[in-house]
């Protein structure tokens, strides 16, 4: 194995890391959103880890609770890795590192062994660890065992979420893949609801799925943190088959290639639904019909725009049952804003980061070369708006009986109110912080600070804010005050018309700057 | 009538300078070479003669009329085969020429007829891959019928024929002879100098930061005429830019 070059693959990754800080955007972004918020994350977290430990033995549930964090830990670092895709690098794909003098298997390791590196990987790494310290430091278990596996289980976990990063990917690159995601993701998301009752009238059920969650990598490592001894061993020799398994299944996909399809020449349809769908806009249809094609062509989009529905309505259910009287209602208006932007997001925070080379063309367009920017944001208005009688006919269906009409008006206001005003705020950060995005990507977080504020601070602003709101001023919240959310509503035009009309003015003097940033030369 | 006008042309990118008052005219209906070693500022010329980039100083005239970023309806007039080609990767090749020729006012009949002739004449008849799944000289074809497909008057096209095969080259070269025949212009960049002698009329030649070095009628190297210039005869365009841009000579022992 070349270590040495290897090595210096891994360095290079971090020297990139670093290089990032020659711009000042990437100095801001890598200060405020890399290191300090992992430095913050390792040290509270580990703290964390390490407090849950004592308190969990003191309390005489140690295993249990070791069970308990070490699976919520597992199974996190999946979903982060893959929904919010930190920890993957397409620059150190297999194709790239060709270019250098190492064989397949040892670009096999120099990819997972960059993976493993990873700032987000560590993190977690330093939650299994800072767990195992603290049952350490409380007096349960021996140190090496314990460190061992937190350890193995670090690696067993990564090869997992990149294994499921994989199926994901294939799926995907399948005609139907997107609606099968949907359909795990909608049983991964409402299936713990859907089981709790089952469990908590069939205890004996409960304790036959405990017995096979035994044979689990996180029971294993809580088996190994807590016990010493022959469980110990036994828990880590648990981790261990599950990693070698992990790795063969890892390896087995990877050197199977994706299915290709073959070359035909179809009929051309010239007439298509986006062109009908922009005819409505005017002179502007064909740049509205070119943008709906740009989101709509997208995997992620399309995956997103799928797993908004089940998702918002999983955190209505989950909202709103903890919100009391009229809970529901109230958890609405603050999640169906979310389902209008959420699909979308990712384009629509960063419009022409994923144009690449194409983005030249739109300045040599006879046109306003501003007209590009407004139109990719009437697209992403309208593929949001779709989501509003979707979203309503769903209320109508799932919502607790009886229903007010002015409910309607009000969840409409509140999407409509959402979507402007997140698209609002998406115009200026794809003027002022836009990043160099891969279209065809289907996993991986490449969003700018910007973006990402944006986008996670939307959901979490929509989601908590009537909740907040509904205590301290419950008033606007009853159906026969449904008159208030109109002028909110009009505020959020005004909004989205000053910001559109501002941004467009700022376009053309900016364009020679978006065009470094989005050609990779920034 | 004169096609273009440039006249003091400067483009700064902060302190460095990219064009250096560029100063040059296009006679209408002339195939026109615009040549430089890299990095020389052909590119940002073209930038600025088509609106992608903004002159820090001078003018752009284009068909007679001052040309800015916003000047859309020359825009109209002129056809741009970027250097970066422009494509969008996620369409289909009739997708992306059907969308260029709507934008540039063709009624529907019209763009579906030309769409629907320049793909078989380009042979880019599978329409089953997206312009992200085209090789390199397919999407440089690409890129070339969406720079015509408008019939401009000014076609601007930046290294064109570089990695499309023979047969398309061949092709093109017979569409811009036509085209300039009927008073179009054309101005090319290519570092293909055999093929920018056989084709142009005329060729500046600019260096290092877009500064003119010489421009002239090239065409007495089809009749077996020399370029006097500094005292020397040239035959041919090859040793001509050479002494212009300054030959190089390394020598690696070990390669």
């Amino acid at each position: 194995m070349n270590t040495a070059l290897i090595g210096d693959l891994i360095r290079l990754r971090y020297r990139l890391l670093w290089a990032k800080t020659r711009s000042r955007n990437g100095r801001i972004a890598l200060f405020f959103a890399g290191y300090l918020i992992l430095i913050a994350a390792i040290a509270l977290l580990t703290t964390g880890g390490f407090g849950a430990a004592l308190a969990a033995v003191r309390s005489g549930k140690g295993e249990m609770v070791a069970q308990a964090v070490l699976s919520g830990i597992f199974f996190e670092a999946i979903l982060a890795s893959n929904i919010l895709g930190f920890g993957l690098n397409a620059i150190f794909s297999d194709v790239e590192l060709r270019r250098y003098p190492l064989h397949a298997a040892d670009r096999r390791a120099a990819r997972h062994l960059i993976g493993l590196a990873d700032p987000f990987w560590l993190l977690f790494f330093a939650m299994d660890l800072g767990l195992a310290l603290g049952l350490y430091a409380a007096g349960a278990g021996a140190f090496w065992f314990g460190f061992v596996a937190a350890l193995l289980l670090f690696v067993c976990n990564y090869l997992l979420a990149r294994v499921v990063a994989l199926l994901i990917d294939r799926m995907m690159r399948r005609r139907g893949g997107s609606a099968l995601l949907l359909g795990l993701v909608m049983l991964l998301a409402l299936g713990p609801s859907i089981m709790q009752p089952v469990f908590r009238g069939h205890p004996d059920r409960w304790q036959a799925v405990l017995r096979w969650l035994q044979i689990t990598p996180p029971f294993g490592a809580a088996s190994a943190m807590i016990h010493p001894g022959m469980p110990a061993l036994n828990g880590i020799l648990l981790i261990l088959l599950w990693t070698v398994g992990f790795l063969a299944l890892l390896t087995a996909i990877e050197n199977r290639p994706p299915s290709r399809t073959a070359a035909v020449s179809l009929k051309i349809d010239w007439d298509t639904w986006y062109e009908r769908a922009a005819a409505f806009f005017g002179p502007a249809a064909p740049l509205v019909a070119h943008w709906l094609r740009f989101y709509l062509r997208n995997n992620r989009t399309r995956a997103m725009s799928l797993f908004q529905l089940p998702l918002v309505a999983f955190l209505t259910f989950q909202i709103g049952r903890q919100a009391g009287a009229n809970g529901f209602f109230v958890a609405a208006l603050g999640t169906f804003p979310v389902a209008t932007f959420m699909g979308v997001a990712r384009i629509t925070v960063n419009q022409f980061g994923y144009s690449g080379g194409g983005f030249r063309r739109y300045f040599l367009l006879p046109t306003d070369p501003a007209a590009t920017l407004r139109a990719g944001s009437f697209a992403s208005l309208l593929l949001g708006a779709c989501s509003i009688p979707i979203l309503l006919a769903a209320w109508l269906v799932l919502a607790p009986k009886p229903l007010d009409p002015a409910m309607f008006v009000m969840l409409a206001c509140s999407s409509a109110t959402g979507l402007l005003l997140f698209n609002a705020a998406a115009l200026w950060v794809s003027l002022f912080n836009p990043r160099k995005g891969n279209y065809q990507s289907s996993l991986g977080n490449d969003l700018s600070l910007g973006g990402n504020i944006l986008v996670i601070g939307g959901v979490l602003t929509a989601l908590l804010a009537p909740r907040l709101l509904v205590r301290a001023w419950p008033a606007p919240f009853q159906p026969e005050n449904w008159w208030m959310f109109l002028p909110l509503l009009a505020l959020a035009i005004a909004v989205y018309l000053g910001s559109l009309n501002t941004v467009c003015a700022l376009f053309a003097p900016r364009r020679e700057r978006l065009l470094a940033v989005v050609e990779g030369r920034d | 009538m004169d096609a273009i006008r440039l006249n003091n042309l400067v483009k700064q990118y902060g302190p460095t300078v990219a064009v250096e008052n560029l100063s040059l005219t296009v006679r209408a209906g002339t195939m026109f070479g615009f040549l430089g070693p890299n990095g020389s500022g052909k590119s940002t010329t073209i930038g600025c003669m088509t609106g992608l980039l903004d002159p820090t100083a001078g003018e752009v005239e284009l068909l007679g009329k001052p040309f800015t970023a916003s000047s859309a309806d020359l825009k109209r007039r002129i056809g741009v085969m970027p250097e970066t080609l422009g494509l969008f990767e996620p369409l289909y090749a009739h997708e992306f020429l059907a969308f260029v020729a709507r934008m540039f006012g063709l009624d529907e009949a019209t763009t579906r007829r030309r769409v629907t002739e320049l793909l078989a004449a380009l042979e880019l008849t599978d329409t089953s891959k997206t312009l992200s799944e085209y090789s390199t000289g397919m999407r440089k074809r690409v890129a070339f019928a969406a720079a015509v497909i408008h019939t401009p008057e000014i076609l601007f096209l930046d290294e064109p024929f570089e990695s499309i095969d023979p047969a398309g080259v061949a092709l093109m070269k017979q569409w811009l002879r036509r085209f300039t025949d009927q008073g179009r212009t054309v101005f090319i960049t290519s570092h293909v100098l055999e093929t920018v002698e056989r084709l142009c009329h005329e060729v500046a030649i600019i260096t290092q930061p877009g500064k003119l070095v010489w421009q002239g009628d090239i065409t007495v190297f089809n009749n077996d005429g020399v370029i006097p210039f500094d005292g020397q005869e040239f035959h041919a365009l090859e040793p001509l830019f050479l002494h212009l841009t300054g030959e190089r000579s390394a020598d690696l022992h070990w390669l």
